[in-house]
């Protein structure tokens, strides 16, 4: 290896990509982007709030109290509809999913049961829904908790079973203190991977690389300059989305060693994989739908956007193959749990994985033509 | 006879194959150091593919070549500080400047004493060093690729088809270039299908066809060895001339101009040609006689033209 020709390549790489000033924006932007949108979505989620459209037939004190009820509880924006209207065809021509409808004669029942002491009195609360959206059953089952509480307190005996909330963590976190890792290393392979394989195909296809191999630079300095350039817009596009989740989420994630080790094994791995693909799809097409076969999955499996519990067994034990997944547990690791001793040990893992892709890259790598 | 160290490039029974493709089949040459050697060939004769292996991009399926003494399989990083490459086709980094580029390739060469300005003059792209490659037309970025190729000092050149692609004022540009390349002692290696290009330039012509060398020696050589005779040329005023000389037993073809030519053996053909002409009654606009060139030798050997629609083939 030669410092001074790595230098040399790395130097004409930043001048590049500082002048392709829209490449430049889009890396940029792209990883800011899918955490701004994300990130709302999940803060939401933290906080989440449930329109619940009621509509009070028995219009009494009694009902009134149980639709104050419903509102106190936090996790309802209640929304009263008119009771002469009808609720069906209502809850059809405004789209909802669900209305809660309290009958007429309700107030009768409560007196029945509070204050005569009649066991057999009770009151049927109807949900109007609808089957095919996806966010009614969960509705339902807020609701159905609620009426519990309700049902409890009116037998007037404490629950037997009580539950205690015990966080595994010394601080609260969020849905985005978790996702934020995930996004870090998926952007860092996505840059990896194409930036690698976009810059090789294109270079061979317009003979740059045959002009190159005339030249004493060799595969292994080729390549190390490639992962330092990748490094360096890994680093850039890290700090970006950590600022922008600071500054508009108030994240809260350890930063340490950890980080910067591993988007370096990130990157190792991934410009490895990126040159491996060049070799073997000479068309930059070819090369680019071949990097997507390998990031699109490796995305979605390796629980960079959603945790590995809500796939099937078979997946999750895909998600264990894939080298991302590891990126992902080692920043998590580090990043939100501070466990140094789990870090280490993803870190060995996708250092071993690393170390191998970069020797296959070196061998891949193949300037020679016709052999 | 000359020595083996009084020559650059040394190749022996060189052959490549690609699967059932013959691209170069047993071919052996020599090149003097110091001299123009110009490999000429229609487009897919195996120019490049030669050039390609001599330069160390490609390896040979047979045979050997070597480099100021040292085999290209065998000893690549020790040749490749002493030779100077364009290769066909050459491109380089698009948002990347002419200086820089010279810049870059030079720490590649780890040369520290490369006079950058001195390589943009002798290129004469002074006025375009701060432009980026991406804006420069294709003259420019063949005598970018040219001054590239001279970054490492080195003492053999290989140029695959320096000018295609440019047009006669920027090629005659690339000429003087070259030709002051070889007054300072460089060997260039050169591979063309311009037959002028190769006549100018080289002391040494290597004719390729399918991957064979059928004809090789100095130019004038070529011509006196394959194409003893000359070309006369006639600029008719009517058709009457056309026969005149067909009477006389020549076999005149018209060229894509609607000019005849005859080739004849002697000058006194000429003389003769002319009297019977002016004794037809025909009268004529302008004639001219001149030797042959490459391309009537390439023509005579092959069969062929080295480019479509070239003209200047004369009738066996």
């Amino acid at each position: 290896m030669n410092p001074r020709i790595v230098v040399a390549n790395l130097i004409v790489s930043i001048k590049s990509f500082y002048r392709a000033r829209s490449t430049m924006f889009f890396m940029i932007a792209f990883p800011i982007i899918l955490i701004l949108v994300f990130g709302a979505l999940f803060m939401k989620q933290d906080n989440m709030s449930f329109d619940l459209c009621v509509q009070d037939l028995d219009h009494t004190d009694s009902s009134a109290q149980l639709v104050k009820t419903l509102d106190l509880d936090g996790r309802f924006n209640v929304i009263k509809i008119d009771p002469a209207i009808n609720a069906t065809q209502y809850t059809k021509d405004n789209k909802l999913n669900l209305v809660l409808m309290i009958p007429e004669g309700y107030e009768g029942s409560f007196l029945q049961r509070m204050a005569l002491h009649n066991p057999d009195a009770s009151v049927t609360l109807t949900y109007l829904y609808d089957p095919s959206s996806i966010f009614v059953s969960m509705k339902m089952q807020i609701l159905n908790s609620v009426f519990a509480g309700i049902n409890q307190k009116m037998s007037g005996k404490p629950p037997f079973i009580r539950p205690a909330e015990t966080s595994i963590l010394a601080k609260k976190y969020r849905f985005i203190d978790f996702f934020v890792p995930g996004i870090i290393a998926m952007s860092v392979m996505t840059l990896s991977l194409f930036g690698t394989v976009n810059l090789n195909t294109e270079l061979r296809q317009k003979g740059v690389i045959r002009k190159l191999s005339t030249t004493p630079i060799t595969r292994t300095d080729w390549i190390l300059s490639n992962i330092l350039y990748q490094f360096i817009l890994a680093v850039i596009s890290t700090m970006a989305m950590l600022l922008v989740s600071y500054a508009v989420f108030r994240i809260n994630l350890h930063i340490d060693a950890w980080l910067p080790l591993f988007i370096v094994l990130d990157v190792f791995a991934f410009v490895g994989i990126g040159m491996i693909l060049t070799r073997f799809a000479k068309e930059a097409e070819s090369a680019a739908a071949a990097a997507n076969a390998i990031s699109f999955p490796m995305m979605f499996l390796s629980g960079s956007f959603f945790p590995l519990e809500m796939m099937p067994g078979f997946m999750q034990t895909v998600a264990r193959i894939l080298p991302l997944y590891y990126v992902n547990e080692g920043l998590r690791a580090s990043m939100v749990f501070n466990d140094h001793m789990a870090a280490l040990r993803y870190a060995a893992i996708i250092g071993v994985f690393a170390a191998v892709v970069f020797i296959l890259g070196i061998i891949a790598t193949n300037w020679e033509e016709g052999q | 006879m000359a020595k083996e160290a009084e020559y650059a490039i040394v190749v022996e029974n060189l052959t490549k194959r690609y699967g059932d493709l013959l691209a170069v089949d047993d071919i052996s040459f020599k090149v003097r150091k110091g001299e123009v050697f110009a490999l000429l060939g229609p487009n897919g004769a195996g120019k490049t593919t030669t050039v390609e292996i001599i330069d160390t991009i490609r390896t040979p399926t047979s045979g050997k070549a070597s480099i100021l003494g040292m085999d290209v399989t065998k000893r690549k990083h020790e040749i490749v500080p002493r030779i100077g490459v364009l290769p066909q086709g050459f491109s380089s980094f698009d948002r990347i400047t002419v200086r820089e580029t010279i810049q870059y390739f030079s720490r590649l060469f780890c040369c520290r004493k490369t006079d950058v300005d001195g390589m943009i003059e002798l290129v004469n792209l002074k006025d375009k060093a701060q432009e980026q490659y991406k804006n420069l037309s294709g003259g420019l970025m063949q005598r970018l690729g040219i001054a590239i190729a001279l970054v490492n000092d080195p003492e053999v050149v290989f140029l695959d088809e320096p000018t295609t692609g440019l047009d006669p004022r920027a090629r005659r540009e690339v000429w003087k270039l070259l030709l002051g390349l070889k007054e300072k002692g460089k060997t260039i290696f050169l591979t063309t299908h311009y037959m002028e290009e190769a006549e100018f330039l080289a002391d040494t012509v290597a004719i390729i066809s399918k991957g064979k060398i059928i004809a090789m020696g100095s130019p004038e050589a070529l011509i006196e060895r394959n194409a003893n005779y000359l070309v006369l040329t006639l600029k008719p005023v009517d058709e009457k001339a056309i026969e005149i000389v067909r009477k006389m037993g020549f076999e005149p073809v018209r060229d894509n101009h609607r000019d005849i030519k005859v080739r004849v053996e002697h000058m006194d053909d000429v003389q003769k040609i002319l009297n019977t002409i002016k004794d037809g009654g025909a009268s004529l606009l302008s004639l001219d006689v001149r030797r042959p060139n490459l391309e009537e030798v390439f023509l005579k050997l092959t069969g062929e033209a080295l480019r479509k629609n070239s003209a200047g083939g004369v009738a066996e």
